[in-house]
């Protein structure tokens, strides 16, 4: 009892111990804040990666290979799958007002897209404009409603967001009087040359694109890897889709699997005989470059990848000309990705646990202070009647509760800085104009703010166990003393 | 187990309450090796003011700490310290705590308090010490009066919250003992408990040892004083490591 009551007197009336339970609280508070952004990195690029490739992804050459509508079909059938679809991927050059940029381009199909990746999830202006095809004249707005969008735009005090509003979602309100039907595209949101983040991570509709036209040129290949003539289209932009990886936002555009299969020659098509020029009479089935599944919750990946691949092989020996292409779980297609990041929160980790390790020796160092200015206390402890094991008890409780004090406010500061990154970044850049992450630098558009729960008890238990170990030493001198030359001590 | 208490035969002026057999203590000062305590005989009985006089090195706190159980005497000895009739230095550690603890109180010269505590925590942390925390729960508020009354009986009645910075050598001295005597020991040893005091107030402390020695407290108490000394019923010389003066009750008179 009286060791209790000795170590929370000590506590409440000693300047050092606090600055042993400061040591503690920063470097716990460190090891937290580094691993839950590293963490939280890493779990945004697993989701992310899965958002965009689903669970398998099937992946062929650029030429692409055939009879995917019959392997989709079968894929299907297959007990362990929700859905599969087909894409296609290549890249492109795309015209955004006169602004000429590479693109990757993937060919979709939004139903099935929706199906295999919650494709809707990621549309960031509306969820109606999913990219149908073809654009109905009724959904594209006339040539007037788009001046004074532009017009809006050049003069943003008097934006009319109603209207604009209007233009997303009530389209019959700007039924289009003339102009041919044009295919829809929807881009990345940083795509655009025009696209701007506010502080608060929010874009603004009228810094974008939105139901302008666009020029998309692709380049056809041959099987032997040849171009043909670039085929290029025009496009109206209906949305833009944001999946915080900024990588994919700022680089990849959607356009219907159909356009895309026409403007790269893989639909089914009548067949030519190469030297001739003259049609074989035979056609060409139609093609596709990737197939995307999701798997249904509960089989693993593995078993997954084993039974796709499986499904794969035996549905490529069976039809003829079928290139075998290569079946990848998401993890594997995006391993070097998230290997590097894996390797970079286990470096962080280990640097932060080698400086904590400092702590350790400094709450070592501060106890031994303690020990022996508290020498004559532990003489008169010892005369009237407190045993040895009792002196190390109290020096040993004392680390314990500096170690649960400085974890504590260790946990509490870590979640303040955590959960409020975002906001000091902000806060940073806008009072010293340092941007200390930068989205174009860096996967995501957002500093990860969670934190996880085991990760977090682990760092505060191993934080408490390493101050108690820093006043071992000190309790054992502090128990060895002998009591009389402890009460002469000066 | 522990060892018995005196108590139920306490007061019985004929009996002898400790005694010390053949007591030796080396020290080493760096390449010097003193030899302070050359065989120390001695005897205390029940309800008595032992005065033990010396000059300043003659090993008289020394002695007061083998009594006391603070410290043990050379192996190759063989000193005992007998005290219930068992010799002290051969209790395990945990029955010798509880000696100093229940058995003997000690006065210091310097005080000695804790500084992070109350006068009234001071007294009560002795009584503390000796208990687990469920015994404690107990008897805390039985302790915790008689804490307060000891210290009212000192004279300390109006700083039971004081901690020691803000109270007089005197009043520092009265809480010591205060604290010496909450565990009712049978036997207080003090150690020049006047001799950081200015006269007058060495004089009052002298007091409060003649008032607890008049209610029957034994009493051994080391100083190199005369007039301090003068003050016990029965006084001893301490010199060169032995106990030389006689048992001379006379002397003082």
């Amino acid at each position: 009892m009286y060791k209790l009551v000795i170590i929370l007197r000590y506590l409440r009336r000693k300047l050092t111990p606090m600055f042993a339970a400061l040591a503690v609280t920063l470097c716990s508070a460190m090891v937290i804040i580094v691993i839950s952004i590293m963490g939280g990195f890493l779990e945004n690029m697993r989701s992310a990666a899965r958002t965009l490739e689903g669970d398998i992804i099937i992946q062929g050459d650029l030429y692409g290979f055939p009879h995917y509508e019959a392997l989709i079909a079968e894929l299907d059938a297959m007990p362990q799958v929700v859905a599969a679809t087909a894409n296609i991927k290549s890249y492109g050059l795309v015209n955004i007002s006169d602004m000429i940029q590479t693109v990757e381009v993937v060919g979709i199909e939004p139903q099935g897209m929706e199906k295999v990746v919650h494709y809707r999830d990621t549309l960031y202006w509306t969820r109606e404009h999913v990219l149908d095809d073809p654009i109905a004249p009724e959904d594209y707005p006339d040539a007037a409603t788009r001046e004074t969008y532009r017009a809006m735009r050049k003069n943003r005090a008097q934006v009319d967001y109603t209207k604009l509003g209007m233009a997303m979602a009530a389209p019959a309100e700007l039924r289009a009087q003339e102009g041919p039907a044009l295919s829809g595209i929807v881009m990345g949101i940083h795509v655009s040359p025009y696209a701007r983040r506010y502080p608060d991570g929010r874009y603004d509709v009228i810094d974008s694109q939105l139901l302008t036209e666009l020029t998309l040129t692709l380049l056809p290949v041959t099987s032997k890897g040849t171009l043909l003539e670039p085929a290029a289209r025009k496009l109206v932009l209906v949305n833009e889709f944001k999946t915080g990886l900024y990588a994919i936002d700022a680089n990849r555009v959607y356009i219907p699997f159909n356009v895309m299969q026409k403007m790269l020659g893989m639909d089914a098509h009548a067949d030519f005989d190469p030297d001739t020029g003259q049609p074989t009479g035979r056609t060409n089935p139609a093609r596709a470059t990737t197939v995307i599944l999701r798997g249904r919750d509960g089989v693993p990946l593995p078993a997954l990848k084993e039974a796709v691949t499986a499904k794969v092989e035996d549905f490529a020996k069976r039809h003829r000309n079928m290139r075998l292409p290569r079946v990848m779980t998401w993890e594997e297609k995006h391993a070097t990705f998230l290997g590097a990041v894996l390797k970079e929160k286990f470096l962080v980790t280990i640097l932060f646990a080698f400086i904590s390790i400092v702590a350790v020796v400094m709450i070592a160092v501060i106890f031994y202070m303690i020990v022996l200015e508290k020498t004559r206390d532990i003489g008169v402890l010892r005369a009237i009647g407190a045993s040895w094991r009792g002196i190390m008890g109290i020096f040993l409780g004392y680390g314990l509760a500096i170690g649960v004090v400085g974890a504590f406010l260790g946990f509490w500061l870590a979640a303040a800085v955590v959960w409020n990154i975002n906001g000091i970044q902000t806060f940073l850049t806008d009072v010293f104009g340092v941007t200390i992450w930068n989205p174009e630098v860096y996967y995501f558009d957002q500093i990860p703010n969670r934190m996880n729960p085991t990760e977090v008890t682990v760092i505060l238990a191993v934080a408490v166990v390493a101050s108690v170990l820093g006043s071992v030493i000190p309790a054992v001198l502090a128990a060895m003393l002998n009591p009389v030359e402890a009460l002469r001590y000066e | 187990m522990s060892i018995a208490s005196p108590k139920s035969e306490i007061r019985n002026p004929q009996s002898e309450i400790l005694s010390a057999r053949g007591l030796h203590k080396h020290y080493r000062m760096g390449d010097e090796d003193l030899h302070v305590l050359r065989g120390i005989e001695l005897t205390v009985k029940h309800g008595e003011w032992l005065a033990v006089l010396g000059a300043s090195g003659s090993g008289k706190s020394t002695m007061l700490h083998l009594l006391g159980g603070l410290d043990r005497p050379d192996q190759a000895s063989e000193g005992q310290v007998l005290f219930g009739g068992r010799n002290i230095f051969q209790l395990g550690n945990g029955e010798l705590d509880r000696y100093r603890n229940r058995d003997v109180g000690f006065v210091f010269q310097f005080y000695h308090l804790l500084p992070e505590f109350t006068a009234l925590e001071n007294v009560m942390m002795a009584a503390m010490i000796g208990r687990p925390a469920w015994r404690w729960f107990g008897v805390r508020a039985a302790v915790r009066q008689r804490a307060e009354e000891l210290l009212k009986r000192l004279g300390l009645g109006e700083r039971l919250r004081h901690r020691p910075n803000r109270l007089s050598g005197g009043e520092r001295q009265r809480v010591a003992i205060a604290r010496a005597l909450v565990n009712q020991p049978a036997l207080l040893l003090a150690d020049e408990p006047t001799g950081n005091l200015d006269a007058e107030t060495g004089r009052q402390i002298l007091d409060v040892f003649g008032d607890l020695h008049q209610r029957g407290q034994t009493i051994v108490m080391v100083t190199h004083d005369e007039r301090i000394a003068a003050a016990a019923d029965r006084r001893l010389r301490l010199e060169a490591g032995r106990m030389g003066g006689r048992d001379n009750r006379d002397e003082h008179g």
